[in-house]
């Protein structure tokens, strides 16, 4: 299968005065709809290496490469296309819009890049929010909503766009079990039926059991990167 | 646009007391501007209209004095011909004469008009009180003071001695009251053909007296000029109310100046009141932006964010500024009266000022949104995602 996603000798230091290198000579290739996942200690620069892979941070040195083109050269605004087109993000603590309703987040990347929202696409995103069982709470404002619906909410608005990535830090870090298993299956069985590549940090070596590949980091190098036969 | 226009509508929704006061703000600095610069034209008017506004503001005479002008229509004509914005324009014949009745006398101007030609400037149909103006040669319309001081009715007769001692007996047709004591007490209005019968004088007026448009009065100066200029005859004087009214003149400027500083200083503290605002709500809302920008918002969107909430809360604070302005100053006029029940400034109320004054305040919402507009362009979402 085609890489689509690839990190050359990628390293990270914070600070100028006094440096601290987060990421040490990364390297590492993910094919197109694997389901991969990240585990690490706190702190051993697990999340930084995903702001990376999502175009959000910029490495000290190396290459990301997306879709086998290398992003370092291009503008910040066709870095923002890149994010709202191939790239879904689902974040350890949400980041819905307050103001919005569970539906209206769900759109905002599509408004996003074509401003007003067609008949089909909300039928889309209502059928999103199905998949991942919202569909009676469409209209809740997102502050009303408990944290694994916010959660499956973030998770449906990562999907609209069809990205072929979806980048999720530690989704269900601040979850109950239940909800954990619910979202666990929730990705798989997006990966299945979509084929979007995922890549999910977690802390939950429970959880990191079930993917394809799983990467360990420890102190900004892998120390282990096994694939599932 | 419209993705921008409608978060930054959600956001200001999001927090509806805090736009509400923010729109109050703004309203009320808008408002004072309104109400200022209302109450200063309206003094401003109300100065200029009782100073000039029934009398002459350009004036042809002839150059030497006791001359007097021949040709006074085509002369009236060649003025109006430039299209200077002059909207009143009469001949009229002075004399003095002494006005004798019951055996007493007093000295007065007998001055003789084109009844129809000034009334534009002298609109006697509000100001006569009796009777009517002058129609045939031989009647006169006096004012309220020579009557109480004569005991004087419509159609008695009163006797006109002329420089040359001739006595012309004139019957009395109305009486008027200009609000001036100096005019109701040595004022005798005709028509022009009575006054050239009176002191035998051929076709011919001692000046033409004419108004400009409103908008123009503080141009009659330079209307003047081109007046000069264009009938170019050396036996002309030409004068202007400016000319003759310097110190009112410097006082309307003086209160044309404070009241602009003030509506200057009123502005830019409404400005930096929504610029430290909106700096506020960017930084009340830098989560949101940075969730947005992770998901491809791009700078130029997120910066149309707060300049879509700079031109909201100005159109509404200018509305609402407008609304507040035009109440105080009607409460104004409806409050602050003289003894005999008439407002101390009459209301007034200029449509293109009070657009212009709401117009700059969206503007300076505009201006005073850039700062944010700037801030929330450069915030990079990196810093939101990893600091949670």
């Amino acid at each position: 299968m085609n890489n689509i996603l690839e990190l050359k000798n990628i390293n990270k230091i914070y600070g100028s005065t006094i440096k601290t290198q987060v990421l040490n000579n990364i390297n590492l290739s993910f094919e197109s709809g694997s389901f991969n996942s990240i585990i690490g200690q706190s702190g051993s620069g697990k999340s930084t290496l995903l702001n990376i892979m999502g175009t959000l941070d910029k490495p000290s040195s190396g290459e990301v490469i997306i879709n086998g083109i290398n992003i370092a050269r291009m503008t910040k605004n066709r870095l923002s296309e890149i994010r709202n087109k191939s790239i879904g993000f689902v974040f350890q603590f949400h980041y819905l819009l307050p103001e919005f309703t569970a539906l209206e987040n769900v759109l905002l990347p599509y408004r996003i890049e074509n401003g007003a929202v067609t008949k089909e696409m909300r039928e889309k995103a209502v059928e999103y929010m199905r998949l991942v069982g919202l569909e009676k709470v469409i209209n809740n404002n997102s502050t009303k909503m408990s944290g694994g619906q916010q959660q499956r909410t973030a998770i449906a608005r990562a999907l609209i766009n069809n990205p072929q990535i979806i980048l999720a830090d530690e989704p269900t870090g601040n979850l109950d079990s239940n909800s954990t298993e619910t979202i666990y299956n929730l990705l798989r069985d997006i990966n299945e039926r979509y084929g979007t590549t995922f890549i999910i940090i977690t802390h939950d070596r429970h959880i990191a059991e079930k993917a394809d590949r799983i990467i360990e980091i420890t102190d900004g190098k892998i120390n282990l990167d096994i694939k599932k036969q | 646009m419209k993705l921008s226009f409608s978060i930054a509508l959600r956001f200001l929704r999001s927090n509806v007391l805090q736009t509400i006061i923010i729109i109050l703000g703004i309203g009320i600095g808008v408002s004072v501007q309104i109400f200022i610069g209302s109450l200063i034209q309206g003094l401003q008017n109300s100065l200029v209209n009782s100073t000039i506004g029934n009398s002459s503001q350009i004036t042809i005479t002839a150059s030497a004095d006791n001359e007097l002008l021949e040709d006074y229509t085509t002369l009236m004509q060649k003025a109006i011909d430039g299209g200077d914005s002059i909207i009143n324009i009469s001949p009229v014949l002075d004399n003095p004469a002494f006005l004798e009745s019951g055996g007493a006398s007093q000295s007065v101007v007998v001055r003789g008009f084109d009844r129809q030609k000034a009334e534009g400037i002298y609109k006697f149909s509000e100001y006569i009180t009796e009777g009517a103006f002058p129609m045939n040669n031989g009647e006169v319309m006096l004012g309220t003071a020579i009557k109480d001081k004569y005991g004087l009715k419509i159609d008695d007769t009163i006797s006109l001695i002329t420089a040359d001692k001739r006595t012309v007996v004139c019957r009395v047709s109305g009486f008027f009251d200009f609000k001036v004591a100096a005019l109701n007490g040595s004022w005798c209005v005709t028509t022009i053909a009575s006054a050239q019968e009176i002191f035998s004088i051929g076709d011919k007026v001692s000046a033409i007296e004419m108004q400009v448009a409103s908008s123009e009065i503080f141009n009659a100066d330079i209307i003047a000029e081109n007046l000069r200029e264009r009938l170019d005859n050396q036996g002309l004087r030409i004068t202007d109310w400016k000319g003759q009214n310097e110190q009112l003149l410097s006082g309307l400027q003086g209160q044309s100046i404070s009241s602009l500083m003030i509506q200057v200083f009123v502005m830019i503290s409404v400005v930096l009141g929504i610029a430290s605002v909106l700096a506020i709500t960017v930084m009340q809302k830098s989560r949101q932006i940075g969730i947005l920008k992770a998901m491809g918002i791009k700078s130029r969107q997120a910066s149309l964010i707060f300049l879509s909430e700079g031109l909201m809360l100005g159109v509404f604070g200018a509305l609402a500024g407008i609304a507040i302005g035009i109440g105080l100053s009607a409460s104004f006029t409806a409050f602050a009266l003289n003894p005999d029940g008439t407002p101390v400034i009459a209301l007034y109320i200029n449509s293109s000022f009070i657009m212009v004054s709401g117009l700059i305040a969206v503007l300076a919402c505009l201006i005073a949104a850039m700062i944010p507009a700037r801030r929330s362009s450069k915030l990079d979402p990196i810093d939101i995602i990893r600091n949670n």
